[in-house]
């Protein structure tokens, strides 16, 4: 049923951005399969392990650009052991022989060796961008040959990742012919840079609208490396202490004065007091800004800044911003869309911290806010419900109590309520994370009416599995859920079996599934991966009776069976 | 109305970061309940750790949900809070021995003028006094022409002198 001619549909399909859309015309008939496969140059694998590149590579024979989803994101919180998986390697051996064309690669929560990125930097001739998230295994020696290799690289994106930093010159490595990066972000790296050879990078390449320093760079560097790049649209500060009446400062004034176009500010990974007034005329114009990594600036500094970004539409920030912070932000960040506000002291006895007050200010006086993650010590039902009357337009939800069972500290209520009020309010609610004392009323709440929901995360919540089933059999568009230290056992893992093959993956530490309830679920699903990760005791297989609790379980959908590169301590049953 | 869940507690995982001694990593970690150790702050050392990896050693590294490099971004906060500080010399005209002060410790000039009229005992910019300081060129300057930052990168020492006589 073909009536136009496979290049008018081509064509037709370049407009298709999304993979969802492109998902669904590759369903449509078998001549809207083949044009669209061999027109797909980007692909998104949210789970490495879901397919394997060979099968990619048949299917899409012209990529450009691949992303890659490795460790589960509970990995964040050091939940999934280092090495249990997510080795980039094998795709990039794959790719070289079968995309000569590759010239964006995007990994997240990969094992990446210094072999993979040499390999990498020799293999594709075009290769533009490298963007690396929450990674670990390579060094500044990967990093050397990337800067070396890639003749045209535009972007050098390295986010939270664990390097090993050799301190060697790997910005020295890029050649004096490399002028055409966009894009370096290095805020994770521990050691020393070459500052000179920074400046000169810097200076040639005029296209440079990204810039991510580490703390290894001083006051003194910065005032040069803005004079030279006063067209920088996003800069990260790395260190920013200056001695007493120090030139420096007055010639970084002037230096900031002249970079009018900045609208993104982060960093400040070591700060002296005093110093962030010099920032204030690019305030204006700012609309992310990230200073969580900056626990050296005192909350009256940091409030004087906020005041001045009145079209703030990104704030990460640490939580001693107290709720009279948080009220500042209220009336000033009209045009606020995210905010995460991250525990200063974690583990103390709480000082000045935010409580569900701040929440409440800014969810009156933020109307555009749909995104949020925030930590604190206490919440009510209250709250929550006033915030939910007042953003309705929530896509993402995290709340972090630091007390992981703490009930609404007025009423001693469980939080039930209060998170009902917003699944019920927030239609479009993509993704959840709950705290506090919780009952399975929430997971009534959270089945009947988070349609949109696609990731959910427990901690410490529920009393029996009906909780867990009200989720699985209500929230139909779920993808991912992340449950830890709940009490949801064999009967809640095994009645609605399918339902996991709906969805990307399933995480379960510390619940009450047994070894029995995970064989049962791998038996009766073929086509699911049950891991059983235990690195106390590697012998399970043999010692073991199927009474026995899990300590962490990993499902997840696949079409290549068993996982050949587990190490010794995940099981895959 | 729910109850406590005492009885769902996390393991610490011992063995999840890769620098941490061997020693540690064998001993298998005793379930805990957490919610308590957090409310009673017994297991939680303050302790800052001699690099930033040795953080699990003492704090359950799996709660609260932090990201590693902002968890040791966090940790180490009190090793580097510098605190730099700006002491200057300040002289009342008439009386021979000065004070010093942190002009760090301020943030504008009104903070600065109440802190020195508690120290000299006298209200300052009325009744014939008048603030002046000498900057880096060994000019003195009437203090509070510029703003309070560009005065900090200058300022060398203050003066409190009368009226009539400047």
């Amino acid at each position: 049923m073909t009536y136009f001619p496979e290049e008018v549909l081509e064509h037709v399909f370049d407009f298709l951005s999304s993979h969802r859309d492109r998902n669904a015309v590759s369903q449509v008939c078998k001549s809207w399969f083949r044009v669209e496969r061999w027109s797909r140059h980007r692909v998104f694998i949210g789970n490495c392990y879901a397919i394997s590149p060979e099968r990619v590579i048949a299917r899409f024979p012209r990529v450009r650009a691949l992303t890659l989803k490795g460790k589960p994101h509970f990995a964040d919180f050091s939940l999934v052991p280092h090495d249990w998986g997510g080795f980039v390697y094998p795709w990039i051996v794959a790719m070289a022989k079968s995309y000569p064309d590759l010239e964006e690669l995007r990994l997240k929560r990969m094992v990446v060796s210094d072999e993979s990125l040499e390999l990498l930097s020799r293999s594709f001739p075009n290769f533009q961008s490298l963007v690396l998230v929450s990674c670990e295994g390579f060094s500044t020696d990967g990093l050397a040959s990337i800067a070396a290799n890639c003749r045209v690289l535009r972007e050098l994106d390295l986010q939270e990742n664990e390097v090993e930093d050799r301190r060697g010159h790997w910005l020295g490595c890029f050649p004096d012919s490399c002028t055409s990066l966009v894009s370096l972000n290095f805020a994770c790296l521990k050691g020393e840079v070459n500052l000179g050879a920074l400046e000169r990078l810097v200076a040639r390449c005029p296209n440079l609208r990204s810039l991510r320093l580490n703390r290894a760079v001083p006051l003194e560097a910065l005032h040069k490396i803005l004079t030279r790049a006063p067209q920088l649209v996003d800069i990260g500060i790395g260190s920013y202490v200056h001695e007493s009446n120090s030139e420096a400062y007055v010639k970084l004034c002037n230096a900031v004065l002249n970079c009018k176009s900045v609208q993104s500010l982060s960093g400040f990974l070591e700060v002296a007091p005093c110093c962030l007034p010099a920032f204030y005329p690019i305030c204006l114009n700012l609309t992310s800004l990230n200073l969580s990594y900056a626990p050296g600036i005192q909350g009256n500094e940091l409030i004087n800044l906020i005041r001045h970004c009145r079209k703030l539409q990104r704030l990460w920030i640490l939580d001693y911003i107290g709720d009279k912070g948080l009220e500042v932000v209220a009336s000033t960040c009209k045009e606020l869309q995210e905010l995460r506000v991250f525990p200063y002291d974690p583990y103390g006895g709480g000082n000045a911290t935010v409580t569900e007050e701040g929440l409440v200010a800014i969810s009156m006086g933020c109307p555009k806010l749909h995104s949020l993650l925030y930590f604190c010590r206490q919440m009510t039902n209250a709250a929550l419900i006033n915030v939910a009357k007042n953003c309705p337009n929530f896509t993402r939800f995290r709340l972090c109590i630091l007390d992981p069972t703490k009930p609404d500290h007025v009423t001693l209520q469980p939080l039930d309520e209060g998170f009902g009020a917003i699944v019920q309010s927030c239609k479009g609610l993509r993704r959840l994370s709950l705290s506090g004392l919780l009952t399975d009323q929430v997971f009534l709440y959270i089945g009947m009416y988070a349609e949109r929901l696609e990731m959910l995360s427990i901690a410490f919540a529920g009393e029996s599995d009906k909780g867990m089933l009200y989720v699985l059999n209500g929230c139909k568009n779920l993808r991912k859920l992340e449950i830890r230290d709940s009490p949801f056992g064999d009967i809640a893992l095994l009645t609605n079996v399918g339902k996991y093959e709906t969805m990307r993956s399933l995480w379960m530490s510390s619940c009450d599934v047994t070894l029995g309830g995970c064989k049962a679920l791998a038996k009766k699903m073929p086509r699911l991966n049950v891991e059983i990760i235990n690195e106390k005791d590697q012998m399970m297989e043999n010692s073991h009776d199927d009474g026995e609790k899990v300590e962490k379980m990993f499902v997840y959908r696949t079409l290549c069976g068993p996982r050949r590169d587990a190490p010794d301590f995940v099981w895959t049953l | 109305m729910g109850k406590i869940t005492n009885s769902s507690s996390s393991s610490i995982d011992s063995s999840n970061h890769p620098s941490i001694s061997s020693a540690t990593s064998s001993l298998p970690q005793p379930k805990r309940d957490l919610s308590t150790d957090l409310r009673l702050g017994l297991s939680i050392s303050t302790s800052q750790p001699d690099d930033s990896s040795s953080n699990s050693r003492e704090q359950p590294s799996d709660w609260p949900s932090l990201k590693p490099l902002l968890r040791c971004t966090i940790a180490e906060k009190g090793n580097n809070r510098q605190h730099p500080t700006l002491f200057v010399k300040v002289y009342m005209e008439g009386i021979p021995i000065g004070r010093k002060l942190d002009l760090f410790a301020h943030n504008n000039y009104d903070s600065l003028v109440r802190t020195l009229s508690q120290m000299f005992r006298t209200t300052i910019l009325c009744n014939d006094h008048v603030l002046t300081y000498e900057d880096k060129e060994g000019d003195w300057m009437m203090v509070g022409d510029v703003p309070w930052e560009m005065f900090l990168t200058t300022v060398k020492r203050l003066k409190i002198t009368r009226a009539n006589q400047c």
